[in-house]
């Protein structure tokens, strides 16, 4: 006798079938889990050292300092240019220059950098090490000892921006970031560290926290607390584990293929020798790192990458579903465009654990996964209608996997704020556990399909910068 | 069934997590407050010996059974802190006299893990407790963590040398550092023997004398604190300026001859101009540079003459020392009526940068 709506060959059939998917993803979630649980834990054990070694004053005290150019493109960020370069001037460190590359913008971005901080038209050479649009128009200024310089360019995309910031700097090492992002007063001095501490580095990644909610002074945090929102709370206790996660267990290994557009830095010779950020590409920050990988492990040069976790960077994350939706497509185009362009690292002994481990953990766990998770939705629904389904078999595995998440997640955040000394509220406390659950059984699965859906007119979105709603980080 | 136990056993893994995390807490702030409280009972106890004369035997005793603690010498640190702010010289004073406890402590100290044991060496360069002393078992505990591949041991190691103030011994620190194979950034060093506490003429001159022991890294980073240091090796400086030498050797002393002013050395720098356009342009770059130090004509019709070099660092430098050299639109006019789009557009912008800067001085 067969149960539901199939006959008896058919049935068969999808009684095997559903076996070989049960086995497939009782052995995915079990890497899964296995996976977060070991980068929770190396990832938080790295944090508890580095609070030691602070503790012990195993740090560089003095002023150490490397000259660096930070580049900010902006485009349409009237609302937080201003406040955004206030915030870098602000920033304790004793030689650095910002350059902001305005990529067409429509709106005042302009004429409120060069109103609020007296700058004058320059006719600044450019050296050309990196294929970008010319610039316009430069203004320079000195803010407070600091040279302030504007370009402006027609509209190229991000990467362009960041080309032409890349000609125009200075300084041996650049940092990139977001224009709507505030840098914590001791950034800098944090993410050149390691160049001091090694002689390959190559790039350094900052670590990305939500400013939602946040209070800053002169670049501290005054005020802490989770968003009202719960949407960029969620987003808060997703950046926390995907940071302490994944950032510092891939960095064990010089494995990471990520440093966040927001804030990293690099070394503008390796930058250089690559061809500077690929203007094609929607996610140029992710391209940028994969192709440095690439590069250096193609040439035989001795490079390492490295994450500074103590090097925080604060950005506003999307409050409205619409803008998160419309980033993490980006993204996800982004991940799939390096990893197609870069596909010979994929399984190739020669890239070692870059490839075995990180790739491999990108494509399956990152950039597949909202097929397969999708494809598991799929299969649970012909189960149901096959009559093979057990019920409360696939609860308790659902409960199991989205408390056991949670939990890790619990742990990122906490082991994040302790060790660096935020007080949580209790009230705060309490709403994270709450939204972690929520963040892995509700928004997991919005994220899921926006993943799944990215690549539909991804053509016409090549250029396009994200329009999200910005709003000014609550700076005193 | 063998998936279920799976799933049971993350659950466990979860609980045990929830209860890591919530230990965690309590034992941050129970942690916490235990510092707070006993460097409050510290700067009590260390307040009282102070204003004495001479400090209790007793209170030596004490310290040294309570310091060999890491946390007691957390605290101990931290009182040290509050007490500096109130009476300085009392405290140093008082510093004076435990001596003997930190020699012990030292020797306590190099025996723990290598993130204690980098801590007291922090703790000597942080209060100067050996300042201007030579307490060989003190110097043996400190050559021994030079080794240590870990860089806070080291640099803090290093830290405490320059406080001390031996410039023997920092001479051999640096040479341990050297040989030991691990990369020691360039800057470190140079930044590190600018805060020597001993007597810096001596120093200088037992570096300058090793100098051939150290590798090319090391002697860049002590000709970089020369420059930095002292105008005093001209002469010295002049013989390095031969092909015999390093070519990082030799851009460290053109750029030393950019910050003092040495006429023999001035031929020689003009001569590096004519590199531009070799393999060798890098002597053409900072000897533009340099040259800003050496006002004259023919310096000028140099530096006017590099404006047009293929290489962009040459003409950018020669740019920025014909500004500093204080050249004027006037002076220069030639450069733009000879058509040369590179050499123009890299002047102008010196000359409009130059007209920002007055602007900005008028109206700041």
């Amino acid at each position: 006798m067969t149960p539901g709506i199939f006959n008896d060959g058919a049935f068969e059939f999808i009684r095997a079938f559903l076996i070989g998917v049960e086995w497939f993803f009782t052995a995915y979630l079990v890497c899964y889990s296995t996976f977060l649980f070991i980068s929770v834990i190396i990832g938080s054990a790295a944090l508890y050292q580095k609070r030691q070694q602070e503790i012990f004053k195993n740090v560089l005290l003095k002023d150490h300092f490397i000259p660096i150019s930070i580049i900010v493109p902006a485009r349409n960020e009237e609302v937080t240019v201003t406040e955004t370069v206030r915030s870098l001037l602000a920033l304790e460190y004793p030689l650095f220059e910002i350059i902001v590359v305005d990529d067409g913008s429509v709106d005042g971005t302009a004429a409120r950098l060069i109103e609020t901080f007296g700058m004058q038209a320059i006719r600044r050479p450019v050296q050309r090490k990196v294929p970008c649009r010319p610039a316009e128009e430069i203004y320079e200024a000195n803010a407070h000892g600091v040279l302030l310089t504007l370009i402006r360019k027609k509209n190229g995309g991000k990467a362009d921006a960041l080309n032409l910031g890349i000609n125009a700097c200075r300084y041996p090492y650049f940092i990139c970031m977001d224009a709507d992002s505030v840098l914590q007063y001791d950034s800098l001095s944090r993410i050149v560290k390691p160049v001091l501490e090694d002689e390959n580095i190559v790039a350094v990644g900052g670590t990305v926290r939500p400013a939602n909610n946040v209070t800053l002074e002169g670049g501290r945090v005054s005020r802490y607390r989770l968003p009202r929102n719960p949407l960029a709370c969620m987003q808060v206790l997703e950046y926390a584990r995907s940071f302490l996660a994944s950032r510092i267990l891939f960095d064990k290994f010089n494995g990471s293929l990520i440093i966040s557009g927001a804030f990293g830095l690099f070394k503008k010779d390796a930058v250089v020798a690559v061809g500077g950020y690929d203007a094609a590409t929607v996610g140029e920050d992710m391209e940028l790192v994969v192709k440095l990988h690439d590069y250096c492990i193609s040439n035989g040069l001795p490079y390492r990458m490295r994450y500074a976790t103590d090097a925080i960077c604060w950005s506003q994350v999307p409050e409205h579903l619409k803008d998160l939706c419309r980033q993490r497509r980006r993204w996800h185009l982004g991940l799939f465009q390096s990893m197609w362009k870069h596909r010979v690292m994929l399984g190739n002994p020669k890239f070692g654990a870059v490839s075995f481990i990180s790739c491999f953990y990108y494509l399956f766990y990152e950039l597949l996964s909202p097929f397969i998770e999708i494809f598991g939705i799929a299969a649970a629904v012909l189960a149901a209608l096959a009559g093979l389904l057990d019920l409360p078999f696939m609860l308790l595995f659902f409960c199991a996997y989205a408390g056991f998440a949670s939990v890790l997640t619990m742990t990122a955040f906490f082991a994040r704020t302790q060790t660096i000394d935020l007080k949580i509220d209790p009230a705060d406390a309490l709403k994270a556990a709450v939204l972690s659950v929520a963040e892995l059984t509700v928004l997991r699965f919005v994220l899921v399909w926006v993943r799944a859906t990215a690549f539909i007119g991804y053509r016409k979105k090549k250029l396009r910068w994200d329009k999200t709603e910005r709003k000014k980080i609550d700076l005193k | 069934m063998k998936v279920e136990i799976l799933i049971y056993a993350y659950l466990a893994v979860c609980a045990a997590m929830t209860g890591f995390n919530i230990a965690c807490i309590f034992l941050f702030r129970r942690n916490d407050r235990k510092l707070y409280e006993r460097c409050g009972d510290y700067a009590d106890v260390i307040r009282k010996q102070m204003h004495k004369d001479a400090i209790d035997e007793a209170h030596r005793s004490f310290l040294l059974k309570s310091l060999v603690h890491v946390k007691g010498l957390l605290a101990f640190e931290r009182s040290l802190d509050i007490l500096n702010r109130e009476d300085s010289a009392a405290l140093e004073r008082y510093l004076g006299q435990l001596v003997p406890v930190f020699a012990r402590l030292t020797l306590e100290y190099s025996r723990k893990n290598e993130v204690q044991a980098a801590y007291f060496p922090y703790l000597i360069s942080r209060y100067g407790f050996f300042k201007g002393q030579d307490i060989p078992s003190i110097n043996d505990v400190l050559f021994a963590l030079l080794h240590s591949s870990g860089i806070y041991s080291r640099e803090n190691a290093l830290a405490a040398f320059y406080s001390i103030g031996n410039a023997a011994h920092v001479a051999q620190a640096l040479e341990i550092v050297d040989r030991s194979g691990y990369y020691h950034h360039k800057k470190l060093i140079t930044d590190g023997l600018m805060t020597f506490q001993g007597d810096c003429r001596e120093l200088q001159e037992m570096l300058w004398a090793r100098l051939d022991v150290y590798s090319v890294a090391m002697q860049t980073a002590i000709l970089d604190y020369l420059r930095f240091s002292t105008g005093a090796f001209c002469e010295r400086m002049l013989g390095l300026l031969s092909d015999h030498y390093d070519s990082e050797i030799n851009f460290c002393a053109i750029r030393y001859f950019g910050k003092y002013r040495y006429e023999p050395a001035y031929p020689v720098l003009l001569g590096y101009l004519e590199h531009e356009d070799s393999a060798r342009w890098e002597y053409a770059a900072i000897a533009a540079f340099s040259l800003a130090a050496y006002p004259s004509e023919q310096t000028v019709r140099a530096l006017k003459a590099k404006l047009n070099s293929r290489s962009w660092f040459v003409r950018f430098n020669a740019s920025q020392s014909l500004d500093k050299l204080g050249m004027e639109y006037v002076d220069v006019v030639d450069v733009f009526e000879s058509n040369d789009r590179y050499a123009g557009e890299m002047m102008r912008y010196r000359l409009e940068q130059k007209k920002l800067r007055e602007r900005e001085l008028r109206h700041p």
